[in-house]
């Protein structure tokens, strides 16, 4: 099942990687993977060291913030955003 | 025409010129902190990029305009409760690349940067349970390399040195005073907050140490370390810089470890032309005026040719084309500086 991911431009631009990605997968996790096959430097920004999504990096599906865990429906909106803060 | 990469909270920039005519390209990796410059032995030059956000990355160029992201970058294994927070330095040996980081410990790549293989030996050390961060974290800023001996230093925890390639590390900091350690109390085994290092390549053993708790040096490779700092206005700083040619010493003087700003706001350079015997102004052109900022320990650089360079936590640049004798601050303002690296 294919779903749209978006990243923020802060990410993409030093990352040189595109701000819509395709992406496969049922759980926001499996979007995540199938995102990181694609563009591997993108997991080490995304998750930490345990491989849980950064502290201050939010995943939206269609508007609600979720979890790896969040199942993905059909032509979801995966959106990354990163959080506003200092100066 | 001379080249100097500066490395930002807000991105890195490259001035490139000489005398009074400097041109600022910029902001490279807008939004991301630049916290290292480093060369691979190809000549592809090497920053490291950290955000609060989305972790660290090292980018390669070879022509210092044109970046692409690494795949890979030192990284704690999956688990750990070690977290990756920034690439504090690159050193170069050979055809081997060094990085120290923070939460603290040693990387070595053999293929330029591309993949990063940890340094078990430093990383788990048998101290490494005592280890605790200093005001700027937990870090490894320093790496100093000749031969199989090779020296790391690490903020808040002290020198180690390893006599094997990088296998097994002592820690070496016999004479400094330890941050914590009570009056006639056991001198603890890690714990001494070594803030820069230096050494004299062809006389490896000969070394210098800025530290929290003041300017020290050793001509034993760090066996002993004795006090060196008459003529300083304080013993705190960070920086310790040793021109590779004339031997000269430079350091950046801070007022104390409450205040990390230079005394009475006079910002200068201080050198050492006797190997530490005794310091000294270096040179003249500083400004009248108080300049209460700081100078970090990767944002001081120089050449042979007498170019040397630091940049203020205030975001800017001061410059002598001649050694020391001359300075002047360069117009243009960054914000707050923590690399500077001279563009070969």
């Amino acid at each position: 099942m294919s779903v749209q991911v978006r990243l923020p431009r802060v990410l993409t631009d030093t990352a040189g990687v595109a701000p819509r990605h395709e992406a496969e997968g049922t759980t926001l996790g499996e979007v995540l993977e199938s995102l990181f096959a694609g563009a591997p430097g993108l997991r080490r920004h995304l998750l930490d060291e345990e491989g849980r999504i950064r502290p201050h990096v939010l995943v939206f599906v269609d508007a609600a913030r979720e979890a790896r865990e969040t199942t993905v429906g059909p032509d979801a909106e995966v959106q990354v955003l990163q959080a506003v803060s200092g100066g | 025409m001379k080249r100097i990469a500066v490395g930002t909270e807000k991105g890195a920039y490259l001035l490139e010129g000489s005398g009074s005519s400097w041109t600022v390209d910029g902001p490279m990796f807008p939004g991301w902190k630049v916290t290292a410059f480093g060369q691979a032995r190809d000549g592809s030059q090497l920053a490291a990029v950290g955000s609060n956000w989305f972790g660290i990355g090292i980018h390669r160029s070879r022509d210092f305009k044109e970046w692409s992201e690494l795949e890979s970058a030192p990284s704690w294994p999956d688990g750990e409760d070690r977290k990756m927070e920034q690439v504090w330095t690159f050193h170069g040996d050979g055809d081997r690349l060094w990085a120290g980081v923070a939460e603290a410990g040693l990387f070595t790549s053999d293929d330029g940067g591309v993949t990063w293989d940890p340094v078990p030996g430093l990383n788990e050390h048998r101290t490494r349970a005592d280890w605790g961060p200093g005001f700027g974290g937990l870090c490894a800023h320093r790496v100093l390399t000749s031969g199989d001996r090779i020296w790391a230093a690490i903020s808040a925890v002290g020198c180690f040195r390893s006599d094997d390639g990088g296998a097994t590390w002592e820690p070496k900091n016999e004479g400094i005073p330890a941050v914590d350690s009570a009056d006639g109390g056991e001198r603890p085994e890690v714990g001494y907050c070594i803030h820069g290092l230096a050494h004299d390549p062809a006389q490896p053993d000969r070394m210098w140490r800025q530290d929290h708790l003041g300017m020290f040096r050793t001509v034993d490779g760090g066996d002993t370390w004795e006090r060196n700092e008459e003529g300083l206005p304080s013993g705190f700083g960070f920086v310790i810089w040793r021109h590779p040619g004339t031997g000269r010493l430079l350091t950046v003087p801070l007022h104390s470890s409450e205040s990390r700003v230079p005394v009475e706001g006079r910002l200068r350079a201080y050198a050492s032309d006797d190997g530490g015997d005794s310091w000294g102004v270096a040179g003249e052109g500083w400004a009248d005026s108080p300049q209460f900022t700081g100078v970090l320990r990767g944002a001081f650089d120089g050449d042979e040719s007498g170019l040397f360079c630091f940049g203020t936590t205030g975001g800017k640049l001061w410059l002598t084309e001649d050694g020391g004798d001359s300075w002047r601050e360069l117009a243009p303002a960054f914000p707050r500086i923590g690399a500077v690296r001279l563009v070969g």
